[in-house]
């Protein structure tokens, strides 16, 4: 990193440090709402966004100075992290540009190159904006590895071999068997196991730095730590009021994402389950006047968050979980540093995503169970297919066999053509109806 | 036989069941056939059928799902597998691993559900992965037989099989010396989907000899050239397909193997596929082996024709009209749903393409 790249980063942190204490100040400051149907949202989320920025601005300069890998968002980065890799999660960027009202003329810029509507958003936005150079974060370091994990979906691989092509570096994949049956068979975890192993020579090869055990042991324990407190975050919403919704957990996934394995984010993630006890404590709950509790399934839609927050909130309805949002938590207990590939093998095999629609079902029933659910939203999300079918099923066995209502809300995660506001609206008012 | 009397997939059925062979419904596409036979049973692809309505499928998967899942899954609840004791659903693309799943955990049918996961690469570790998924295979068919094929029954059907795929790759090699329309070379091809290996040898054999009917070369790509009558729509516009890259031809053309043990064997051919997006082939690399072909056939351009909303095949679209584009050769691109006759938009896009290649 050349000085003038080290002025830059340090100028630009310390600016998102004062942005951070003028936030915090004046969120200390404001006067309740009395008109909102929700209670303030989580200081801690401020602290949130001031790491997410300090990480893209530390990939606007890091080029040439450290490694930089593009990876999915259930790939192992632990041996990354080990090896000093900074990561890039092309999916966390796309949905970052979808959540700023981006993504509609990035996907368009694909779709003009070829890529066709039908296509995962995610990949679009992101397709988009590497062919537009056309970011909301500045710019996005060129990777020197990147790093595809099958265990999310195909669709990355199909991606993934396109930026490939495009950057002409390697191409790094973890492929995981999908588990149709009940948990990972002995050949399954062999085969993760042995990718895992081999892909620390090639991490090395592109980062030229040498891989050591006790770095990743390090960074496994840390990612466990982070993992335990996600979960113990997300199980807080079993408190009648929860203290916080599921759109404050798709907000906050951010660093379990991204940022798992370093200590920033064990620290981040500790003062977030501080703060939600003393919510608790003080019996605040995220929506003022929460009567009806529900349960999200899939990836959230990230242009709606705020107004279908709103929306529900007004009528006593507060989402509490989600199995997407638990998917980085539930795994923690498999995490071992003492056996680290081994654990590591099993944790990538077992993502709620690379299990069978039974499993995801036996889930969403035991949540159902657990967080005092009266009723399931199913985003049936055009662009996740492995997420989606399935759960016309899933919702019929709620509804016919668990007794709770369950809706399934057609929309897209990224792209706000496939969202029909007035249909959308009409589904949830008769779902809310049937839930009081 | 004649190229024209080829036993029917009913026939064909019951011809095996005849023989003592227990009937196995496959789902698309890359699966190991020899092992099948060995245990006893013999395949009969689904792909779809076009022909049957979306209607009991679309009360399980949303509109957004492919063709083939969605009336395979009709297919299946209307009784039209009935006859099959086992239907093997290869993971092919998320779409196929939602049609196993739901299969398996929602719809229970009759049948036992199978479920092949190949791996998405060609390294060593991909190899030593898909023999040890082929055995838990031939674990499953073992109990669902009552027992293990005997060194006699594998050597036949490993004999039987390579015997009609080195048939298959022929009809290819062999492509302009056989007096036949695309329709009907295709029809030929296709018929390895339902045919027992010794038929379908015997059909490839019936298959006059000549010389092929000339046209403008053209290679064609994608899962399935439903419905075939696509064929004749290309040779009304002056086209003739001299080579393909479709998943129901060409990207089944397994090399040998030389390995002695039997699983391992049909390992080695399984991951020696031609270079397929849903086996994880870099997009250059495929770009490169098609560019070949075509320069070997004599094609003058490539004609993606895709089912719609199939992701491994829509993903590649815009590379590989660079990278052929850079190799001289022109690629159109069309969708279509499986049911029912081509659309006119289809064809004129088609018949506009062709006109750029004369």
């Amino acid at each position: 990193m050349t000085m003038g790249h080290r002025l830059r980063l340090g100028a630009g942190s310390a600016a998102l440090r004062v942005q951070r204490w003028r936030a915090e100040r004046r969120y200390d400051r404001r006067a309740p709402d009395p008109g909102s149907p929700l209670n303030p949202p989580l200081r801690s989320t401020i602290r949130m966004r001031e790491m997410m920025s300090r990480h893209y601005l530390a990939g606007r300069s890091v080029s040439g100075s450290r490694p930089v890998a593009w990876v999915t968002s259930g790939a192992p980065t632990e041996i990354l992290k080990a090896l000093g890799y900074h990561l890039v999660y092309p999916e966390n960027h796309a949905a970052l540009c979808g959540a700023r009202r981006r993504a509609e003329a990035l996907s368009s810029a694909a779709e003009d190159a070829g890529y066709s509507r039908d296509l995962c958003s995610y990949a679009r936005t992101d397709l988009g904006s590497l062919l537009s150079g056309d970011t909301p974060v500045g710019s996005l370091p060129p990777p020197d590895l990147l790093l595809c994990c099958t265990n999310i979906c195909q669709t990355v691989l199909y991606w993934y071999r396109v930026l490939a092509d495009h950057f002409g570096c390697p191409l790094v994949l973890v492929d995981t068997p999908f588990l149709y049956g009940d948990a990972a068979e002995p050949h399954q975890v062999d085969f993760v196991r042995r990718q895992l192993e081999d892909m620390v020579p090639a991490a090395e090869a592109a980062a030229g730095r040498e891989f050591s055990l006790d770095g990743f042991t390090a960074v496994v324990a840390r990612a466990k730590q982070a993992s335990d407190l996600w979960l113990e975050i997300l199980e807080r919403a079993r408190h009648r009021p929860s203290p916080l919704t599921a759109f404050d957990s798709f907000v906050n996934l951010g660093p379990i994402v991204d940022l798992r394995g370093d200590q920033a984010t064990v620290a981040f993630y500790e003062s977030l389950l501080a703060e939600l006890d003393e919510r608790i404590a003080r019996g605040v709950g995220a929506v003022k006047d929460e009567r009806l509790r529900v349960l999200w399934d899939n990836l959230p839609i990230w242009y709606r968050i705020g107004p279908l927050s709103r929306w529900l909130a007004e009528r006593g309805v507060n989402v509490v979980a989600s199995t997407y949002t638990h998917a980085w938590g539930e795994l923690a207990e498999m995490m071992d540093p003492a056996e680290p590939f081994e654990a590591m093998a099993r944790v990538y095999l077992h993502p709620i995503l690379n299990r069978s629609t039974g499993h995801k079902l036996a889930a969403m029933r035991r949540m159902v169970e657990e967080f005092s659910i009266d009723g399931v939203i199913l985003h049936s999300d055009r662009s996740c297919k492995p997420y989606s079918l399935g759960q016309i099923d899933q919702r019929d066995r709620l509804v016919a066999d668990v007794g709770v209502p369950a809706l399934l809300l057609e929309a897209d995660h990224n792209d706000p053509r496939s969202y029909a506001e007035e249909q959308a609206t009409t589904r949830l008012e008769a779902f809310v109806e049937m839930m009081s | 036989m004649t190229v024209t009397h080829r036993p029917s997939r009913s026939e064909a059925i019951a011809r095996a069941e005849a023989r003592g062979q227990r009937i196995a419904a496959v789902l698309p596409y890359h699966y190991p056939r020899a092992l099948l036979r060995a245990h006893g049973f013999h395949p009969v692809e689904v792909w779809g059928p076009p022909g049957v309505p979306r209607d009991e499928g679309g009360r399980h998967f949303q509109a957004y799902t492919c063709d083939i899942v969605v009336r395979a899954t009709s297919f299946l609840l209307r009784g039209g597998l009935e006859r099959a004791g086992v239907l093997l659903v290869p993971h092919t693309c998320d779409a196929l691993q939602g049609m196993g799943s739901v299969a398996g955990d929602f719809l229970q049918p009759s049948q036992h559900v199978l479920t092949l996961y190949l791996p998405r690469a060609g390294r060593p570790t991909d190899r030593e992965y898909l023999v040890a998924e082929l055995r838990r295979l031939s674990d499953r068919l073992a109990g669902i037989a009552g027992g293990r094929p005997t060194d006699a029954g594998w050597a036949d059907a490993l004999a039987a099989e390579e015997a009609a795929d080195e048939t298959l790759a022929a009809l290819y090699r062999d492509r302009e010396a056989l007096a036949v329309g695309d329709r009907e070379f295709y029809e030929v091809v296709r018929s390895r989907e339902y045919l027992a290996a010794e038929e379908f040898v015997e059909a490839a054999a019936a298959v006059p000899r000549g010389t092929a009917p000339s046209g403008i070369g053209l290679l064609l790509s994608g899962i399935v050239p439903e419905p075939m009558s696509l064929f004749d729509h290309l040779a009304e516009a002056g086209a003739r397909v001299v080579a393909d890259d479709l998943a129901a031809g060409a990207r089944r053309l397994y090399p040998p193997s030389d390995a002695a043990d039997p699983i391992e064997r049909l390992a080695d051919r399984l991951l020696g596929s031609p270079p397929d997006p849903t086996r994880g082939t870099p997009i250059a690399a495929r770009a490169a082996a098609l560019a070949g072909r075509m320069a070997a056939a004599g094609a003058k351009g490539m004609l993606i024709y895709d089912v719609a909303f199939c992701e491994p095949e829509l993903f590649d679209v815009p590379l590989l009209r660079r990278h052929l584009g850079d190799a001289g050769y022109p690629v159109a691109h069309v969708e279509v749903e499986l049911g029912g006759e081509l659309g006119h938009r289809v064809i004129t896009r088609i018949e506009a393409f062709v006109e750029t290649l004369a």
